[in-house]
Order: C-alpha cells, then sequence, then structure tokens
C-alpha cells in the first residue's frame, strides 16, 4: 500500500519539475523526427573525376556512363593521376578513374584493358562502395561477357526492397530513446535526494527497500509506454513505416529493456556521491554497450572478444529482437531467446539495485 | 602571481581527488579507441548462408563449395524451397540464401540472391561479395586501389572523430561544471568578493582541463600510432597546434555554459544536449554529412568539431600539407574568436 | 567618515521586493549587527554592499568607495562570509585555508593569531577533508577562512549557524580582537546574545528597516519578536502523574568507532515516556552519530540499545515503525505541496486515505496552515518549513521523535511556536529526543544530558545541572562543561 504514496511522489515531482516534463514530451519527438535523416549511412553523392589518357571515342563513352551514373557526382577531367590525387586531398574528389592509354586499341582488338580506380578510404566503407559501384559500371562496359554472367545472379532483397536506411535505423532508435530516457533520468534519481538530503529522512521511516526502489522504477516504466507509443506513431506518421511483426511483441521488448535501463540507473545512482559522476559513469556504460550493440555495425564482424560481449549486452539482445520483428515480422519464436535473456539481465539488474541501497550502515 | 598559481593547484586536486571521474576521464578514450580500432567494423565475415536447391549436383555443389571456402560466407543449411530459406532468415537463423535453378547445371544461369535487406549496406556488400565469389571474378578490368587505407580500417576514419569528441567533452563539460558548482556551493561569491580579477579565477579554472585535454589528446595519438597503427603521415606540429586552436575553443564554449546555467544538473544537461548529441550526430563523426537533408547540413556547418575533424582527418591520415586545411583552420580561428570575445563579454563578474 | 553609507537602496526580484528603502550607516571600527527573520532580505543586503548586485535604486558606499563604479576598490578592501558559504569538500582542513589565506594575499602563519582560538580546534585534523567534517566543524573552518584575512570591512552572513556555544563565544571574542585593529564588521545572526555583543543593529523585516538602535533599545522595542516570554514549564508535573512511566529508550554502553577514533565512546543512558530529553554537545561530541545509531541509520560499533522495546541493532527496521525523526537538513521535499508531503510520510506509515485527508485538515487547521495546503513547501519560509516537518515527523503518533537541531538558524519568535509544538507533542505521551545549540530551549527540557569527546559528562534536570556546577544558568553550566574537551570532532 505504501507503494501507491511513493509513486504518487515520485510522478508530482517529476510534474512539478521545471524541465522534465518538456524533455519526456519532446526529446522522443526530436530524437524520431531528426535522427533517421541523420543516422543515414547511405553511401552517395560518390564525387569522381577522371584521368583520360586515350582520348578516344571509346574512353569518352566510358566516361559518358559514369556521368550518366546517379550514383556518382562527375567533378570533371584532370590532365594527369597526380592532379587527380591533389583533387582527392583538397576534398573535391573522392574516387579516380585513370583510362589507360591503350584502352580503345586493346578493346578492338579484344584484349582486356586495364583501368585503374584509386578511393580515398579514410572512410573505408564509402571507398569500397564506391570503388565496388564504379567496377561495376567499368566492367559492363569493358567486358560483356562478365557483364552477362552478372546479370544472371538476380538480387531479392527481403524485408527491406528499397534498402531504406530509415527502416532499418528506426527500431533501433527505440533502443537509444529508452536508454536516454530509461536509464539516465533515474541515473539522476537517487543521487538528487542524496545531495537535497531528503533520502536520510526516507532512511528513518519503515519503507521496505523493494517498495521505494520499485516506487521509483515503475513511474520510468510508464514513461517508456508513453514514449515508444510516440515513437511507433511518428515512425508511421511521418515515415509512413509501420511495424511488420505484432505490436504487442514490441511493446514486451521495450518494457524488458525499460526494466534494465531503469534498474541500471538506479544503481549506478545507488553507489554515486555527486550527480556529475553519476552522469558521468552513466555515459560510459552507455557509450561501450551503444558501439558494441549492433546497432551501427553487424555483431557478427566483430572480432571474437567483442562479439562475446554481447551476451551479456541487453542492448544488443533488444536491437535484434526489435528488429526481426519490426523489420522482419519475426513472432515470439523467432526472439524468445532474446526475451529470455532480456528478462533474466533485468531482473538481475533490478535486484542489484534494491541491494545496492542502504538503508542503514 | 603566487595566488594564480594556488589557484590552478586548487583546481588541479578537484580533478585529481575525483577517483571515479578521473577513472572515467581516462578509461573513456582508451576503452573507445579499442572499440574503434578492433571491434566496430563493416567488414563481410562469418555472413550465414543458406543454399537452397532441389538436385545438389556436381555444379552446385563447386558453387557451393567456392562459397563456404571464402572466409566471407558460412554455410549454415541447404534447404529446398525458397519459402523454406525466407523462413530462416526471418528467424534471424540466417542473412542470405543462395537460390540454384533446377536447370543451374546446364546453362550456368538462374541464381538468385535472397537477402535480408534490413541493413542495406551489409546487404549490398553482400551481394557484392556473393556475385564476385560466384563468378570467380579474378580476371577483373579494373585495378582498385584503396588510398591512405588499404586494409579499410574504420579506426582510421574514428581516431580524429574521438579526439574531437573527447576534446570538447572535457573542456568544455568539465569547465562549465566546475565554474557552476562554486556558484551553486556558494563559493563563487567569496572568489567574486576577493582581490583576485574575475579573469584570473576563469583563466586558472581553465589551466587545469587544459593539461587535462593535453594529456588525453598524447594518449590517444600515441594508442592510434602504436596500438592500432594508425600511421600518423601528417606534421605533428600542425596538429598539435590545431588542437590547442580547438582546446581553447572548446574552453570558451564551456565558459559560455557556465554564465548560462544556474546549477550543476542544468550545466550537465546543456553540455549533453547542446555539445554532446550534436556532436556525435551532426559532426560527421559517425554518419557522412553530404547524406544529410540540406537543412542538417546548414546546422552541421556551425557545429565546430566538424571542422576539426575534417582537418584532423586529413592532416593526420591523408598526410596533407597545411595549405589544403587552411579553410577549416581558418573556420576554427574565427569560430575561436567568435566564442571567446562573447564568452568574455558575457562573463559576469557579479551575481546577477 | 563612516565606514559604510547605504541611502535609499531599493532591490527586486521580478515581483518580489527583497530591499525597500533602506537606508543606514556604519561607523569606522563598529560592530553593526543586521538583524531580522529569514527572508528579510539581509542576503541581498550583503550582496550589495560586496558588489555583487547591483541595487535598482539607491547609493551604497563602503570605506567610501561607490559599489557600482568602484568595484574593484571595494573588492581588494572586504571580506565576505556569505550565508550558505561551504568550503572545498574535497581540499583538507588545512588545504582550504591555505588556498582562502593566498587568495587574500596573506599566508596562513600571518593570519594565525586571529583565528587561533577557533583554528587550533580543528587543527590536529588539518588533514582530514572538510567534507568528512560535522556540519559544525565545517562552520568552523568556514569561519577561519573568513577571518585569517584582515580586511577593513567583515561582511559575515550568520556565520555561527549551527555552531556550539563556547566555539559561538570564542568566535565573538576574535571579532572584538578585530574591533581593536579597528575593522569594521557587519554581522548577522538569529542568537540574541551575539545581537547584545554588536555596538548598533539594524532590524530588518520584509525588506524595511524597521529600527535601528542599541541592542537593548531594538530587542525592547521589538520584545514580542525577539524576546516572547517563556514557555510555562508546567510539564515536569503532568509527568510525574503517571505513576511509574515505562523507559521508551535504553542505551548501555553503546559505542561506535570509525577506525581508531571512537566518535561515541561507551554512553548509558534511559529515556522516559513522555519526556523531554535535551540531547546537547559541542560540535563533534558524538551527537548525531549516537543519534545515528537510535534511529536504525548506524549500526553501533559495541554495547546495546533498545528504543521503543526493539533492539536497535537487530531490529532497527521495527524501531522506524515507531519513531520519527527530523534532521539538521530540512527534511521535507521542496518540489511537493504541504498537504503532498503530509500524505506521503502518513502513506509510508500505513495510514489510509480517509484517515490521511481527515488528518491532514485537522493538522492544517491546528498550525493556522489550511490556506496554504497546496503550497510548495520551497516557497515556504524556513520556520514554517520547520514546524510543518516537526508536525509530520509525529504525524503518525510515534513513541519517540528524534530532533537533530530541529531550529538552527530560526528567528526567536518561531523558536518559541516550535517549542509549543513539541509540548503539544511531549503532552500527548509522545518522547522527545531533541538536540540544540540554543541554551534557552536547554532550560525547557526535562532532562539534559551533555556529551563531551563521546561521552555523558552529565545529566540531570536543568535545575540539578545548575546546583550541582554552581552556575546561574544552562549557558553557563554547557560551557563549563564544554570547555574540558580535549578534542573536538565526530
Amino acid at each position: 500500500m505504501t507503494l501507491k504514496y511513493l509513486i504518487q511522489k515520485e510522478f508530482t515531482q517529476i510534474r512539478r519539475n521545471a524541465f522534465l516534463p518538456k524533455l519526456i514530451v519532446v526529446f522522443p519527438i526530436m530524437i524520431m523526427c531528426v535522427m533517421p535523416w541523420v543516422m543515414n549511412m547511405e553511401v552517395k553523392n560518390i564525387k569522381v573525376t577522371v584521368v583520360d589518357n586515350d582520348r578516344s571515342t571509346l574512353s569518352q563513352q566510358l566516361v559518358h556512363s559514369i556521368e550518366a551514373s546517379n550514383y556518382f557526382i562527375f567533378k570533371g577531367q584532370q590532365p594527369t593521376y597526380r592532379a587527380a590525387l591533389q583533387g582527392i586531398e583538397q576534398s573535391r574528389a573522392d574516387v579516380v578513374m585513370v583510362i589507360p592509354q591503350d584502352y580503345s586499341r586493346d578493346m578492338t582488338l579484344g584484349n582486356q584493358p586495364q583501368v585503374f580506380i584509386a578511393a580515398n578510404a579514410v572512410n573505408g566503407t564509402k571507398g569500397a562502395m564506391g570503388g565496388a559501384y564504379l567496377t561495376q559500371i567499368v566492367t559492363a562496359r569493358v567486358s560483356p561477357d562478365l557483364a552477362t554472367m552478372q546479370s544472371h545472379v538476380s538480387t531479392l532483397f527481403l524485408y527491406n526492397k528499397n534498402l531504406n536506411f530509415k527502416l532499418f535505423m528506426i527500431p533501433a532508435l527505440f533502443a537509444i530513446v529508452m536508454m536516454l530516457m530509461t536509464g539516465f533520468l533515474p541515473a539522476l534519481n537517487i543521487v538528487g535526494e542524496k545531495e537535497a538530503g531528503t533520502i536520510e529522512q526516507i532512511n528513518v521511516t519503515p519503507v521496505s527497500k523493494w517498495a521505494f526502489i520499485l516506487a521509483k522504477l515503475i513511474p520510468y516504466w510508464i514513461i517508456a509506454l508513453f514514449v515508444i507509443t510516440v515513437c511507433l506513431l511518428l515512425a508511421w506518421a511521418v515515415y509512413g513505416i509501420t511495424c511488420v511483426g505484432p505490436l504487442a511483441l514490441i511493446y514486451l521488448l521495450v518494457m524488458l529493456l525499460a526494466l534494465f535501463w531503469s534498474s541500471f540507473g538506479l544503481m549506478i545512482s545507488n553507489y554515486s556521491d555527486t550527480m556529475q559522476q553519476a552522469i558521468f559513469v552513466m555515459w560510459f556504460f552507455v557509450v561501450m554497450m551503444l558501439l558494441l550493440s549492433g546497432l551501427f555495425t553487424p555483431t557478427r564482424s566483430m572480432p571474437s572478444w567483442a562479439y562475446a560481449t554481447t551476451y551479456v549486452n541487453p542492448m544488443s539482445y533488444f536491437i535484434e529482437a526489435v528488429r526481426t520483428v519490426f523489420i522482419r515480422g519475426g513472432g515470439f519464436s523467432a526472439i524468445w531467446h532474446q526475451l529470455l535473456a532480456l528478462l533474466c539481465i533485468g531482473s538481475i539488474m533490478a535486484t542489484w539495485a534494491v541491494f545496492s541501497y542502504k538503508k542503514n550502515s | 602571481m603566487k595566488q594564480f598559481i594556488s589557484f590552478v593547484i586548487k583546481e588541479g586536486k578537484h580533478i585529481l581527488r575525483d577517483k571515479r571521474t578521473m577513472l572515467i576521464l581516462f578509461g573513456m578514450p582508451l576503452v573507445l579507441m579499442l572499440i574503434f580500432g578492433f571491434a566496430i567494423t563493416t567488414d563481410v565475415k562469418n555472413v550465414r548462408t543458406v543454399v537452397v536447391t532441389s538436385s545438389m549436383d556436381h555444379l552446385t555443389q563447386q558453387a557451393v563449395d567456392r562459397l563456404a571456402a571464402s572466409e566471407y560466407f558460412t554455410i549454415t543449411q541447404v534447404v529446398a524451397t525458397p519459402r523454406d530459406a525466407e523462413r530462416v532468415i526471418r528467424s534471424q537463423k540466417a542473412d542470405m540464401a543462395i537460390v540454384f535453378g533446377p536447370d543451374f547445371a546446364s546453362k550456368r544461369s538462374g541464381v538468385q540472391l535472397i537477402v535480408d535487406g534490413a541493413d542495406p549496406n551489409m546487404a549490398q556488400q553482400w551481394t557484392n561479395y556473393a556475385t564476385a565469389v560466384m563468378l570467380n571474378a579474378d580476371a577483373s578490368a579494373v585495378n582498385t586501389k584503396m588510398l591512405f587505407n588499404p586494409q579499410l580500417k574504420s579506426a582510421y576514419n574514428f581516431v580524429p572523430a574521438i579526439m574531437g569528441m573527447l576534446l570538447m567533452l572535457v573542456c568544455a563539460m568539465m569547465t562549465s561544471i566546475s565554474i557552476v558548482r562554486e556558484k551553486e556551493k556558494g563559493t563563487m561569491e567569496v572568489l567574486l568578493v576577493s582581490p583576485v580579477k574575475p579573469l584570473m579565477i576563469i583563466i586558472a579554472k581553465a589551466i587545469p582541463y587544459l593539461v587535462l585535454a593535453f594529456v588525453i589528446l598524447v594518449i590517444i595519438l600515441l594508442m592510434a600510432r602504436f596500438v592500432l597503427g594508425v600511421p600518423l603521415v601528417g606534421s605533428l606540429f600542425w596538429i598539435v597546434v590545431i588542437s590547442v586552436i580547438y582546446i581553447l575553443l572548446a574552453l570558451s564554449l564551456g565558459l559560455l555554459i557556465s554564465n548560462v546555467a544556474k546549477t550543476q544538473l542544468v550545466a550537465l544537461l546543456l553540455s549533453a544536449m547542446v555539445l554532446l548529441v550534436p556532436i556525435v550526430m551532426l559532426s560527421g563523426m559517425l554518419f557522412p554529412v553530404e547524406s544529410m537533408p540540406r537543412v542538417l547540413q546548414w546546422i552541421s556547418a556551425i557545429i565546430p568539431p566538424r571542422y576539426y575533424i575534417e582537418a584532423m582527418r586529413k592532416l593526420m591520415i591523408m598526410g596533407v600539407g597545411i595549405k589544403e586545411v587552411a579553410r577549416e583552420v581558418l573556420i576554427l580561428v574565427g569560430m575561436l574568436a567568435l566564442l571567446m570575445a562573447l564568452a568574455l563579454a558575457k562573463f559576469n563578474k557579479r551575481l546577477e | 567618515m563612516n565606514a559604510i553609507e547605504v541611502n535609499n537602496v531599493s532591490k527586486s526580484y521580478g515581483a518580489v521586493k527583497a530591499l525597500d528603502d533602506v537606508s543606514f550607516t556604519v561607523g569606522k571600527g563598529e560592530v553593526f549587527g543586521l538583524i531580522g527573520p529569514d527572508g528579510a532580505g539581509k542576503t541581498s543586503m550583503y550582496r550589495i554592499l560586496c558588489t555583487l548586485l547591483l541595487p535598482d535604486a539607491g547609493t551604497v558606499t563602503v570605506d567610501g568607495f561607490d559599489a557600482v563604479r568602484q568595484m574593484t576598490d571595494i573588492r581588494r578592501r572586504v571580506g565576505y562570509m556569505p550565508g550558505k558559504f561551504s568550503l572545498y569538500e574535497d581540499l583538507t582542513v588545512e588545504e582550504n585555508l591555505q588556498f582562502f589565506a593566498t587568495l587574500f594575499g596573506t599566508t596562513v602563519e600571518e593570519g594565525y593569531d586571529s583565528i587561533k582560538a577557533i583554528y587550533s580546534q580543528i587543527e590536529r585534523f588539518k588533514d582530514r577533508r572538510a567534507g568528512a567534517l560535522s556540519g559544525g566543524m565545517k562552520q568552523k573552518l568556514a569561519l577561519s577562512c573568513a577571518l585569517v584575512h584582515s580586511p577593513s570591512v567583515l561582511f559575515l552572513d550568520e556565520p555561527t549557524t549551527g555552531v556550539d556555544p563556547v566555539s559561538r563565544k570564542e568566535f565573538w571574542e576574535m571579532l572584538g580582537n578585530l574591533k581593536e585593529r579597528n575593522i569594521t564588521i557587519v554581522a548577522s545572526t538569529p542568537y540574541l546574545d551575539e545581537v547584545r555583543r554588536c555596538e548598533r543593529v539594524a532590524f530588518l523585516d520584509q525588506g524595511r528597516i524597521r529600527g535601528i538602535g542599541t541592542p537593548d533599545e531594538i530587542l525592547t522595542r521589538f520584545a514580542d519578536v525577539f524576546n516572547p516570554p517563556g514557555i510555562q514549564h508546567d510539564h515536569a508535573e503532568t509527568l510525574s502523574q503517571h505513576s511509574e512511566p515505562e523507559n521508551v529508550i535504553e542505551v548501555e554502553h553503546l559505542v561506535k568507532a570509525f577506525g581508531s577514533f571512537h566518535a561515541v565512546d561507551d554512553i548509558s543512558f534511559t529515556v522516559k515516556r513522555g519526556e523531554i530529553f535535551g540531547f546537547l554537545g559541542a560540535n563533534g561530541a558524538g551527537k548525531t552519530t549516537a543519534m545515528h545509531m537510535l534511529t536504525g541509520l548506524n549500526q553501533p560499533t559495541s554495547g546495546t540499545g533498545r528504543v521503543v522495546g526493539y533492539d536497535i541493532r537487530t531490529e532497527h527496521e521495527q524501531i522506524k515503525k515507531h519513531i520519527g525523526y527530523m534532521s539538521q537538513r530540512f527534511s521535507l521535499y521542496e518540489d511537493l505541496t504541504v498537504a503532498e508531503n503530509i500524505r506521503l510520510f502518513a502513506g509510508i506509515y500505513g495510514m489510509d486515505d480517509k484517515e490521511i485527508a481527515r488528518k491532514t485538515d485537522e493538522l492544517l487547521a491546528r498550525l493556522r496552515f489550511a490556506d496554504h495546503k497546496d503550497t510548495l513547501v520551497a516557497s515556504l519560509p524556513l520556520g514554517w518549513k520547520q514546524k510543518l516537518a516537526f508536525s509530520v515527523s509525529i504525524f503518525h503518533e510515534p513513541g519517540v521523535v528524534f530532533l537533530d537541531e530541529p531550529t538552527g538558524g530560526v528567528d526567536p519568535a518561531t523558536r518559541r511556536q516550535f517549542w509549543e509544538l513539541i509540548y503539544e507533542a511531549a503532552g500527548r505521551g509522545i518522547t522527545v529526543f531533541v538536540t540544540t545549540h540554543y541554551m534557552d530551549e536547554a532550560e525547557y527540557c526535562d532532562r539534559i544530558s551533555i556529551m563531551v569527546d563521546g561521552k555523558i559528562k552529565a545529566m540531570g534536570t536543568p535545575d540539578e545541572l545548575k546546583r550541582k556546577y554552581n552556575q546561574p544558568d544552562m549557558d553557563h553550566v554547557f560551557t563549563y562543561l564544554a570547555r574540558q574537551a580535549t578534542r573536538s570532532s565526530d
């Protein structure tokens, strides 16, 4: 019964705060409206310059086919490779294609000419993909045999037919919003009471540890429900993206993630002496978990030691499961072991949060 | 002068005594460098592949063997119909399926790749790799060279970004919090009423963080060179000079925040919202600026780390001369002048 | 020439008028008191004098310099100790002192004579971090830091809040020495004995000067505020009517050690039902530590104790059901309203909605608070907050209520009202266990113990103690005993 009064108190305090209610409403909207545009790792607008050492009709045809491609921005020709490289150093070009001197002669004789491509690979993905696309265009021109063979291989992209990055990132954004809303706010909560001195008053009351911690957790779960609903609605209204799988599973996943983050936040809060400390420690763990979660890069590409961390990283379970349900339309059977893992990690964390709260020393 | 030195020493003690924050401050660059250097890659590796074939004849077997032999693909199972394959992908047991038509052997045709398109970049790369492996396209007409980063390590791209983020964070966030803390605790009143000039108070506060930022910079550079093997080809002199400009800029930003914020919590949230999120998202650190919509590109144009990261990438990784980064350096210097003038003009010598 | 001239100064924050047409002068070398209740505008006045705030209207000169135009000159000449002054908690005692000494362009050695009386009490803890000191000790260190240099004008905003009577006397003796060096001092204080030590005082109330004169003039003129009639002390008689009251608190050989340091060193005492027990002691004598053990916030190192019949070592959660507690730091939620705070704490003690609603109305009516039911606690004056906090701490009718310096920084009239509430509670059979640094409050208690160096040095009714030590009042008893202390810290 005391739980009721404690929860009421937490809500009143959140409501009274000059900043928090705005944050809870505005932040998910901001994230959902801006981030999908930002978190676009699509490689496009690659700037190409060409060094045509052949200057023949055939070589000009090759240049035109690059000009015609939507994928590249054609940045004109350079007289020498050296000049073109300078263009890369000054960020005027990303890729240089060098057509050899004997290009048209080799082509008419039936020899395979060697076209040289140099890509700026400081950003590895961009370099590799730019190189690969340019190679495709050149191959289509230079060796028709290979091109026909290529055309025998057809590709069907499942679930995300237009290879839309927003579809890929939006479920991951749920994870980020949850992390910020249900992780950072609780991390500041108990430390706040410590700094205000009210925690001492609570400690001399008969309120049980469980009731006190639970009363602090529950408001954040309700906030999580509210926030995820806003996110789902925005995904539909702004981007026309809806969940393919059962919506109830998304809610279940979100609640389990909220269980983890809110407990984790309170646990950090219990161990911290100042808000600054709480934020810094929280931030450290958040960055690590986020980077190793597979949100940006596939976990399976990681070296084995890094991949091993995903077994204890709730973010990685959540992101895999939420993408399966939201994008691929997987059901309970597809994600049951992620659910189980999240439940376990969440419960352990909640128990830890309760026991790290010391009513007497 | 004596007052000034004792002031700096006092600030240094504040930093050194908060063990947890220190641990995070120095642990963060180490961990970030390790994660970005080793763990974060977009290599095509261990792609779980399902083979769909009704008749496993010799040629099909050969193609499958070739896939399995490559380090990119792992054949997880063989199923009979594309529908089965899709089910396997949906339940996240595989990433990709290769469907061999029944007449594959006779005509060398009819191969379909069914790819989990959830991650667009990876889906395309898997397709490229699978096609290349199956066609055995060694006799390519194209000779590709990856400039500056032949092994396509992501660390090359991220080291400058980590520098941009951490230096900003340490200087701006920590300075603003430490000034606001004095306001909150009431000690600022005493400091202001003391004979020490207000400007001196601020400079003394900034110096330890300047040193700290420098130490972190050195740690990052050393780790980049000797642990991650990133070649620091550019001029070390200019790397340091530009970093100092950037650190001063971050300190001015921190000072500005401390003027606005009344409590540590507000300073924290302001630094996080106004600094951290835009830096991570809009500076081109993780996501390329040129892929963003025009409006966001404009916003990113006023974010200082964008120019710092850009300049560092060119200087450190590409090894260009100072002439090639003149634009970035000029913009940074301009921003520094503006922010510092603003911060000093806005600095409150009284309480309101 | 006057050291300070304040002419028609006004200052508003939005619609709130903090200072309204304030004028006064302070002569060179004078000790001037600026007194008045919480929220009277004292702090704003100090800040304007220190050039930290600009007045909306009026002129201020300090040492002949204009506070608006000649900021740098004034800052070079004044010393200021703000009301909420706190030290750098992560620096040691010595580092704090050294820093402030250097800041004011002097050294600890040079200034040592002027702070010796107080600093010598904490000097043995000079390597300890300021954050680890008790509240009163911090205040002493803050005083040392403020006095280590010799400015020509010194502003002290309630410098002795939470400091024990002996140290307060020493502090004012130090101010006396400064005066001999022709230093002008402006100080504010809620303690009447300190007001009497000023040469002239100005009484500030709601932003206006009500009167300026000698302490006696002002204290007589505003006797209703400063010198309310004492409370009728007939409680002891009602107590004795109970034939044989049981013991509510029993403590035997209680010890709390932090490493080799015994904060509480073998204390034994009993408190009977309905008694008002005054638990006195100098800063750092171990009062708060002892109280924390009794309320189950801390485990004792050795010894036994029972509170309301439960063992303090094993049954602390049981104890918590039957006690009330109000701490040094104000202990209600500032961002909740009056009613919400009552509701929360009542709910925690298991009352149901109906009972809460009924008793809330009853309580608010009794406190004449009904109009402020939905006011945020943060916006209440300090005295009201303390009364409310006390009422909330006994709302669930506990067997015993622990009050840790409940009236620190509160003006005399409000303190009197507060004690009326205590008497009322005691009359209902609630045992009151209270610590205080106001010796007039000590006289209100049924029985008193005085702790020195972690041990109980004396115990008995105020009259018994006065007789035993042959002293005229509790203040002298306390000073007599506390001067025997050999250590000072907890």
